[in-house]
This record gives C-alpha cells, sequence and structure tokens, in this order.
C-alpha cells in the first residue's frame, strides 16, 4: 500500500507540475479577460475624479496650494505606507527603476535610482538639474539653470550665465558658487564624473553671482567634453555638500557612498516614497521653474510614480492595461498593442521603427584574444551575421536596416550622417549574410580547417569564442543568439554566454570576454565624436574600469591621431574627412560591429489618463525621452488630463 | 515472460499510455523522414508569424491569373466599416467636425463615407482627440481610401530611366491558383526567431526524449547499484550509502542541478551533458526504495539457500535479487524519464539549458517563447504545443507506470 501511495503521489506531482506549467504560461491569456474589468472602473472614476479637479483647480489660489503641500508633507508618513497617490495627478513611468531606491547621490557609484537620476547627455531633470538641457532632436542646448555660454576666441574658456531666478528646493539663491563647488567636489572625491572631468577641465570659478567661468586645461584642449559639463553634471548645493562632507568627515568612500536623502536639490520634485513596491517623488510646488524666465508654470502631474516591477512583462501589461502612461521597455510587436489591440497607445512614430534611433548597440571583439586579434576574423563574423533577422526578429522590426543607413561610426540621424562620406566608404560595406564572403576571405587569410572537424583553427587551435551579454535582456540575448548561428556557417564556434548582470559588467570593463555587447552613447553635443570615442578611444582602453568604450582594446594610432585631432576642428570639410576615415577603419579592421540601430530610450505612452505627449509630428520639437529626460521634460508642463 | 508481457498489454491504462508515447515517438522518427528542413533555419524575418500558408506575392502577381465572378458577400466597403468603426466616424463627425446628429445615418454606408471624406483631413490638428485616437482615424481614412477605390492595381515597373511603367492591372476578380505559385506553410506559425514551430518542436521532443532516456537511465544504474548494495550489505556499508543519499535527499536536487549546470558552463551543455546532470542529481529516491525493497527480500528462504552454497555476493544480487525487484526499477525508470523531461524544461526555461543555435529543446522553446512575451501578444502557438507535448509525455508514462503496476502488484488488481 505504501508504494501505491508513492505512485499515487508522484501522478499528483507530476500533473501538479505540468498544471502549473501550463497555469504559468496561460497566465498571459489570462490576465487579459481579467483586467477588462478593472480598467474599465478605473476609466470611470478617473472621469468623475477629473471634474472634481478640475473645479479645485480653478478655485485654489496660490495660499492655497501652499497649505496644501504642507499638509501633504506631513501626510508623508502616511503616503509612504502606500497609500495611492490620485490617479488623475501621477503619471506612471516603467521601465527606469527595478528596485527600492538607494539612494540620492550624484557623485555615487553604484546609485541604482533610475527614478531620479541619469547623469548622461540627456540627464534627467527631475530631481537635480543640470546647466543646460539637450536636445536630441535639433542637437541644441537649452538653458535651464544657466541662461546662456559663450567660448571665448581660443576655446579655453566657457563663460556660463545663471538664471537668477533659479532657487534651491531650500530657497535659497542658486549661485556660481554652487557651480563652482559641485566641480570642485567631483573632483576631490574622485568621482566617476570627476575623474572624467578634471582631464579637460583646470578649474570652474564663480565670477559674480550668476557667473560661471570654466577654464579648459591648456595642454588637453577638448571644447566638446567641455561643453558636456552643461547638459551631464548635476548640479548641487554649496552650503549641502559642506554638511555631507563633514558628517562624512570628508573621507571620499563615505562621501560617495552617502545617501543623501535629505538632499536640496533645483528640480520640480523631491522624494515622496520609496520603497520595494514603488518609488513616487512629489512635486515641489515652489519650484524655481515657474517663474517667466524660465517654463512660467509648474509641471502638471503632481506625482511622478514607477511601480517596481518584477520583470518586462509585468511592465507590458501595466501598459496596457493604463497602470503606466510613460513606458520605457522593449516590447515585441509593440504595433499590435494599436492595431490589433485597440488600446490607446502610441509610440514616436506610427510605423517602424517606431522610436527615434540614435544609438548602435555594437559587438567588440577582444583583439588580445589569440584568434580576435586577426582582422579577417574578426571581419569574416561581421561579414556572416544576418543583421536583418537581427533588426527583424530580436528587435521585432524596431530599427532601420542596414541597406537603409550603412555602417558607419555614426548613428543614424541627419545631424549626424552628414559627417561622413559614405561614397567614399561604399566598397567596405558588405551586403547582409555574406557567407560566402566570408569563408572566402578566411581561406584567403589562410585560416582554415585543416582537422576535419568543421571548426577553423588558427595557430593550431580551434577558433572558438563566446558572445556574452547579460541576462534577461531579450533582444541582445536574440542577437547574440543570430550572431552565434552565424558563426556556425563560417566554421568559428561561438557559444552564448548570459551571465548576471554584474558578472557582466565585470568582464566587460576588465576586457575578460571574447566578444561583448554594448551601446554606444547616445545623442549629444559630443556626437558623432563620442561615438568615435566609443569605438577607438585608447585612453578609455587603458583605464582600469571601462565603462566607456574600446572595451577590446583595439590600439591604432591613425584613429588616435583622428579623435586628437576633431575636438579642436570647426572646418565641416576637415570634419567630414576625419569621420570618414575613422568609418573606413572602422569597416576594415572591424574591432567592433554595429548590430542594429536603436532608440536611447524606448517610449511607449498610453493615453487613458493623461495625453498630449510628444509625437513625432506634432511640431512641438519635444524629444521622447520618457518626459524626463533633457529637453523632453518640456512635455511634463504640456500634459492634459484626457476628457 | 510472454505472459507477463500479454498480462501487461490486457492493461488498458498501460495500452493507452503506451499508445500516446509510441505516437510521440513515431512522430519524432518519421517526421524528419518527410520534412529534411533544418528545424533552427531561421525563416521569418519577425516574431511569431500566425499559422497558416504563405503564398509568394510576386509570383501571385506575376502567374497566370484566373478571372472568376464570386458573388461577393459584401462589399469592402461594408467590411471595413463595422459596427464600432461607424460608431467612432460618428463620434467624430459629432465632437470634431460638428455635424448635426441628425444628419448622420450609421446604418447608410455611403453616406456615412461621404460625410467622412467631407469633414475629415488627415492634416488638420483636431481640438479633443489624444494622440492615439488620431493616428487611429488617420489609418481608418487610408483604409476607407483603400477600399472605395474600385477594382483594380496596378503593377508597374522601372525602365532603364528610372520611369514607372505600367505592366499589369489585378483586378478584384483576379485569381490565382495556389499551385502556381510557391506557398509555405507554417502549421505552428513560426517563433521568435522566425523558425518553423512545428519543425522544431518535433526536433525538440526528440532531443528532450534523448535527454529524459539519458537523464533516467543513469539515475536509475546509480540508485539501482546503491540501492541494492546498502540493501543487501547491510551494516556499515548500508549507513554510509544511506547517509549520502539523505544528504542528496534533503537538499533540494534542483538546486544542486542549477549549480551544476552553471559550473559546467555554456559551450559543455549539449544534450548528453545535461542528460548526466539531470542523472547524477536525481537518483536518491530509486536508492531509498531500492534498499528498502532488497532488505525485504535478503531475508528469504531463497536467497539464505544461494548463501548456503556459496554463492558470491554478486551472484546473489543478480540472480536472486534483482529479478524480484525487476518490474519495479522499470516502473522506476519510467517516472525517472518523465522527470528528466520536466527538469530540462524547467532548466531550459531559466536559461541553463543546451545552446539554443546548437539544440531545439522543449524548454528553450519556452523559454525563448516567454522571453518574446508570447504569452501576452497571443501567440498562443510557439509555446502552447510545447507545454501540451511535455505534458502528453509526462501523462504517458505515469500512464504507462501506473498500468505496470497495477499488473506486478496483485493488491493493486481490480
Amino acid at each position: 500500500m505504501k508504494r501505491n501511495l508513492q505512485k499515487v503521489m508522484s501522478i499528483l506531482c507530476m500533473s501538479a507540475m505540468t498544471l502549473s506549467m501550463l497555469a504559468g504560461c496561460g497566465g498571459g491569456s489570462g490576465t487579459t479577460t481579467t483586467t477588462e474589468t478593472p480598467a474599465a472602473t478605473e476609466e470611470a472614476s478617473t472621469e468623475t475624479a477629473t471634474e472634481t479637479t478640475e473645479e479645485t483647480t480653478e478655485a485654489t489660489t496660490e495660499e492655497s496650494t501652499e497649505e496644501a503641500t504642507e499638509e501633504t508633507t506631513e501626510d508623508t508618513s502616511a503616503a509612504a505606507d502606500g497609500e495611492a497617490t490620485p490617479r488623475n495627478e501621477t503619471l506612471y513611468e516603467a521601465g527606469q527603476q527595478w528596485g527600492t531606491i538607494n539612494d540620492w547621490n550624484p557623485m555615487s557609484a553604484n546609485s541604482n535610482n533610475g527614478l531620479a537620476m541619469a547623469a548622461n547627455e540627456s540627464a534627467r531633470e527631475l530631481v537635480y538639474e543640470t546647466l543646460f538641457m539637450f536636445n536630441s532632436l535639433d542637437g541644441e542646448l537649452y538653458p535651464l539653470l544657466g541662461s546662456e555660454y559663450s567660448w571665448n576666441d581660443d576655446q579655453t574658456e566657457l563663460t556660463v550665465k545663471l538664471n537668477p531666478d533659479a532657487k534651491w528646493s531650500d530657497g535659497t539663491q542658486f549661485t556660481a558658487e554652487d557651480v563652482a563647488y559641485t566641480f570642485d567636489t567631483h573632483v576631490k572625491y574622485q568621482s566617476s564624473v570627476g575623474a572624467d572631468f578634471s582631464t579637460y577641465i583646470e578649474s570652474v570659478e564663480a565670477v559674480d553671482d550668476t557667473t560661471a567661468l570654466i577654464k579648459a586645461k591648456a595642454d588637453n584642449l577638448n571644447p566638446l567634453k567641455v561643453t558636456s559639463f552643461l547638459n551631464t553634471v548635476y548640479m548641487m548645493q554649496k552650503a549641502y555638500l559642506q554638511k555631507v562632507e563633514e558628517r562624512n568627515g570628508e573621507d571620499a568612500d563615505a562621501v560617495k557612498q552617502d545617501t543623501m536623502e535629505d538632499m536640496v536639490h533645483t528640480g520640480p520634485y523631491g522624494p515622496y516614497i520609496s520603497n520595494d513596491q514603488k518609488a513616487v517623488i512629489i512635486r515641489d510646488d515652489n519650484y524655481w521653474g515657474q517663474a517667466d524666465s524660465m517654463w512660467g508654470k509648474l509641471p502638471v502631474p503632481k506625482y511622478i510614480a514607477h511601480t517596481i516591477y518584477k520583470d518586462n512583462a509585468a511592465g507590458q501589461v501595466a501598459l496596457s492595461q493604463g497602470e503606466v502612461d510613460v513606458c520605457q521597455q522593449f516590447i515585441t510587436d509593440v504595433q499590435n498593442l494599436w492595431l490589433e489591440d485597440g488600446l490607446p497607445i502610441s509610440t514616436w512614430l506610427d510605423d517602424a521603427p517606431y522610436g527615434a534611433c540614435e544609438v548602435m548597440p555594437s559587438m567588440f571583439f577582444n583583439t588580445e584574444r589569440e584568434g580576435l586579434d586577426q582582422k579577417e576574423v574578426r571581419r569574416a563574423i561581421a561579414m556572416a551575421v544576418d543583421y536583418e533577422q537581427i533588426i527583424a526578429s530580436a528587435m521585432s522590426g524596431q530599427s532601420p536596416t542596414f541597406d537603409e543607413y550603412p555602417r558607419s561610426v555614426v548613428g543614424p540621424t541627419d545631424g549626424e550622417r552628414k559627417y561622413v562620406d559614405f561614397d567614399a566608404i561604399s566598397d567596405l560595406q558588405w551586403s547582409n549574410a555574406d557567407v560566402d564572403g566570408a569563408n572566402a576571405l578566411l581561406d584567403e587569410a589562410g585560416i582554415v580547417d585543416t582537422d576535419g572537424d568543421g571548426i577553423r583553427e588558427y595557430n593550431g587551435k580551434n577558433l572558438s569564442f563566446k558572445a556574452e551579454c547579460p541576462t534577461g535582456w531579450s533582444d541582445w540575448n536574440a542577437s547574440m543568439e543570430i550572431v552565434a548561428a552565424a558563426g556556425q556557417n563560417i566554421g568559428i564556434d561561438i557559444q552564448t554566454y548570459f551571465p548576471e548582470a554584474s558578472s557582466f559588467y565585470d568582464d566587460m570593463t576588465t576586457c575578460n570576454f571574447d566578444i561583448c555587447m554594448w551601446s554606444t552613447p547616445g545623442a549629444g553635443v559630443m556626437n558623432p565624436y563620442s561615438k568615435g570615442m566609443f569605438y577607438f578611444s585608447e585612453e578609455y582602453a587603458k583605464l582600469p574600469s571601462n565603462w566607456s568604450g574600446n572595451f577590446g582594446h583595439y590600439m591604432n594610432d591613425d584613429a588616435e591621431a583622428i579623435l586628437k585631432a576633431i575636438p579642436t576642428e570647426t572646418d565641416e570639410a576637415k570634419l567630414t574627412e576625419y569621420y570618414t576615415e575613422l568609418s573606413r577603419i572602422l569597416l576594415e579592421e572591424c574591432p567592433a560591429v554595429a548590430l542594429m540601430y536603436r532608440p536611447t530610450l524606448f517610449y511607449a505612452v498610453n493615453e487613458s489618463v493623461w495625453t498630449n505627449y510628444p509625437a513625432a509630428d506634432d511640431g512641438r520639437n519635444i524629444p521622447p525621452t520618457d518626459c524626463t529626460d533633457g529637453y523632453g521634460i518640456a512635455a511634463l508642463y504640456d500634459l492634459e488630463l484626457v476628457q | 515472460m510472454k505472459n507477463t508481457i500479454k498480462q501487461v498489454f490486457h492493461s488498458g491504462k498501460f495500452l493507452f499510455g503506451f499508445i500516446i508515447f509510441m505516437l510521440i515517438l513515431l512522430t519524432v522518427i518519421i517526421y524528419p523522414i518527410f520534412v529534411t528542413a533544418d528545424p533552427l533555419a531561421m525563416l521569418g524575418q519577425g516574431n511569431f508569424f500566425k499559422p497558416g500558408t504563405y503564398a509568394s506575392i510576386e509570383e501571385s502577381a506575376l502567374s497566370k491569373s484566373y478571372t472568376l465572378q464570386i458573388p461577393k458577400e459584401f462589399s469592402k466597403l461594408e467590411a471595413v466599416l463595422d459596427i464600432e468603426t461607424r460608431a467612432e466616424i460618428q463620434q467624430f463627425l459629432i465632437n470634431q467636425a460638428g455635424v448635426a446628429e441628425s444628419e448622420i445615418d450609421v446604418t447608410d454606408a455611403e453616406g456615412l463615407v461621404s460625410l467622412w471624406k467631407a469633414n475629415y483631413d488627415q492634416n488638420t490638428k483636431y481640438a479633443g482627440l489624444t494622440t492615439a485616437k488620431r493616428k487611429a482615424l488617420k489609418r481608418l481614412d487610408n483604409e476607407i481610401t483603400a477600399a472605395m477605390k474600385d477594382s483594380g492595381v496596378i503593377i508597374a515597373e522601372k525602365d532603364e530611366e528610372g520611369n514607372l511603367k505600367q505592366s499589369k492591372v489585378i483586378k478584384d476578380t483576379d485569381y490565382v491558383n495556389i499551385k502556381d505559385v510557391t506557398t509555405k506553410t507554417f502549421v505552428l506559425g513560426t517563433d521568435n526567431f522566425g523558425r518553423d514551430v512545428l519543425t522544431e518542436l518535433v526536433a525538440a521532443t526528440k532531443s528532450s526524449l534523448k535527454i529524459g532516456l539519458l537523464a533516467g537511465l543513469i539515475a536509475t544504474a546509480i540508485g539501482l547499484l546503491l540501492g541494492l548494495l546498502a540493501g543487501y550489505m547491510g551494516g556499515l556499508a548500508d549507513n554510509i550509502i544511506i547517509f549520502i543519499t539523505n544528504l542528496f535527499t534533503v537538499i533540494p536536487s534542483f538546486v544542486i542541478l542549477i549549480l551544476i549546470s552553471y559550473s559546467v558552463g555554456d559551450s559543455a551543455r549539449g544534450i548528453a551533458m545535461v542528460g548526466i546532470i539531470i542523472g547524477i542529481t536525481s537518483w536518491p529516491w530509486t536508492t531509498r526504495s531500492v534498499r528498502s525493497q532488497v532488505i525485504s527480500l535478503r531475508n528469504r528462504d531463497h536467497v539464505n539457500l544461494s548463501k548456503l552454497s556459496g554463492h558470491s555476493m554478486f551472484r546473489i544480487i543478480f540472480t536472486d535479487i534483482l529479478p524480484y525487484i525487476a518490474s519495479y526499477v522499470v516502473m522506476a525508470m519510467i517516472l525517472q524519464i518523465s522527470s528528466g523531461i520536466l527538469a530540462e524544461a524547467q532548466l531550459s526555461m531559466i536559461g541553463l539549458g543546451p545552446a539554443t543555435t546548437k539544440t531545439a529543446t522543449l524548454g528553450l522553446m519556452m523559454q525563448w517563447a516567454m522571453q518574446y512575451s508570447a504569452h501576452l501578444n497571443g501567440s498562443w502557438w510557439a509555446y502552447f504545443p510545447v507545454v501540451i507535448l511535455i505534458a502528453l509525455i509526462s501523462f504517458s508514462l505515469n500512464l504507462m507506470n501506473t498500468g505496470l503496476d497495477q499488473v506486478f502488484n496483485p493488491q493493486l488488481r481490480d
């Protein structure tokens, strides 16, 4: 009988397992049916809520708003317990924040605060602000804390005028002293920003309260890099920084690890709720930007909230249910959301590639590995890859093809493409999945299969490489699989390897890989120069922990000389010559190969609560940076509730 | 022996499971004979093409056309204007274009369309419309324009100067015989890489069965050996073996499985390696049950008789004990095979299975379907057949096991 029981139990277990698998997979279709009801009720409730808020907003005066803020600050503890923020005052984001916020420190090296901070060319301007905002659509800098900037004639000094209306969240004036102290602190404690900029900037000085003077290093002149100080570095308050230094005893590690939860900031939002369920920032109704010299009003949503989702799929479900307004996630066949499901969801463009593609996720070859130090091997792999398959399936069609935009060091935007003479390098381009060409190239170079195992040898050793990128990054993982499939066609053994993100970062930044994948910098004041640096910079390669580019340690003196010359060059014809030459080296030597084009940020918006998001054809010149980054934050001031 | 087999096949449960399993096995063997295509070839450029037959558009346009006067059930316009669309148009006409509600007759398609055409302009920015709505109306306008067009699509070719020259007009009465054009049928559509799901599924079942068989054999072999030794020898040997077995039973074998798979690395994880890894982590319960069976057997008279006759230990184990538990071992192995297949699916789903580009396995198919959120897109063909197949294999194996149990264990007979 015991045995019998065991049998029955094991059968029960099996069926339970299979059932759970069924349930796990059928879950998707299950949710879509069950979600209809809550979505409907939510719509109804927002409608009524909208009416009431409209009445109240009309009635409120400045005094009452002040009172309201006081009330809400008192309420913070209650809200932190998980009380919901009103839906019609909250803008929900997805795809930026993947865990409990660990700090608010712009100097931190391991901050996960994606909701508030992203100090790249289009910096996230919600909590901290930069001097200027970058607009990736026209490549211009727009004033924020700074009102204007000018270079002196020999490009050694950059004078920045500050907006006299700019104030800190504690009500004090934002001055040039703060700009200078921000830079000095970054350098003093050697944060990554400090280490980066101190090689190009001699000093930042306060001329008077509203004028800051940035002096470039004369022996390492790079006006492009110095200009990027304006739109990538978050401004911090001198008085607050001194407080932080004091409480950490001026210890570099302690200062960089300070959580800065009590920070003083200039941006329109401040911390509100942060736990493992969601992160919310709340509007500062005394925000200086409501001065006429800046926006003239406050951003529309009172709260910006980010639910912490388990994975992309959870975020996507929330988007389709209208629980998320702005979604920074890769969505397979995104067009089906409106074409087939009829949801009020749209992207930047109505047709493929749906987003504003700016960057090129590229695979780097480790040129220090035997086999990959041969340019024929690198180029053969590059030629054999089926890029159209990567674009169509791995990227779900959300990228233009390499036929439309041939390969080069520059991205797919017109502003960058004018710097390359594509006719001059057309003979170096290869056709898609050119397996025959790749085989011929390898045969010619004498890299053949001598022992008959189907794998070519170099120096008597099988060519066998690992192509790696972080696990769970589905479009990248699929791309690497397609690269691996290409390897099979040309007798090179390529295996995919998808470790956890942290161990991938270790491998990539220390050049401990065969083939790895990373994305070029997005649009910015330094582009396409920063893309050139990304592919070729020897300086980057020499960094002990290299996050910037040239991960495969490819050294080319010609490329290096060009990279040195570009920053100070202003003649466009000369620049075109430089970038064309860089592209030629890139295609000939293949130290890295672009696999697809991609937007810096994915952008899909659901208009069930908010509307008037930026769209490509609305003529407002606001970039699709999820209403948070660079000049894209301008969208927050134009949002409207759906009637 | 013959009698036993006869008895086994008289069991309805066993027979049912056996038939299902054989059908799966036969498909796996026969299908590749007819379909020789590489199951991993990426044919479709895009994600999750739906099941059906795909015909070459170029050939259809160029091949001989037949004129068929098939009465249309409804006009093209009627097809575009379903009830929802009509309501949408009405809403637009009232809210944005300011047409009086009394002027609109939604039942009259022609009238509705002419009102639409008179009032809608793609380039105008209408107030009170969300971007999504604005884009939807634009698409609707394009659809209406296309539906209103009289019959005929013009095929044009570029001449030497690059000018377009009309070469053919396709009317709505033109048909093409499907035999004249190249077609490709995807019975179960394609997956996220554009691979034929059915072909891949057959190949995947094959490798999953291989993995399951290998894992089952290894687990049973180890379990049987240790169980026999522990049970028969007793004493210190028994203590040591059962100590190790308990250790492995207490630690969840799936955790060990994950750790070993991870440390082996991607490159080495082929079908054989995964099978071996699963096999060497799932033997403990076979050991325990074999041991207890042997303990009950070792004091039987015929065993004692053999001992008195001076037979060696191995001879006693293999001739006097093993035959008595053989039926049990076979049943245990069937269960091990079934759990081996499930273990592979679980491993692959967390990305620790064999390499995607080299083999297809059921678990890998599930993993990629999940990664590309097939379950959210309604692309059921990418994951549902896989789930069904995994369930069917386990179900048939378990059914066979229960059937065998009834035959060999008289206590269970009805």
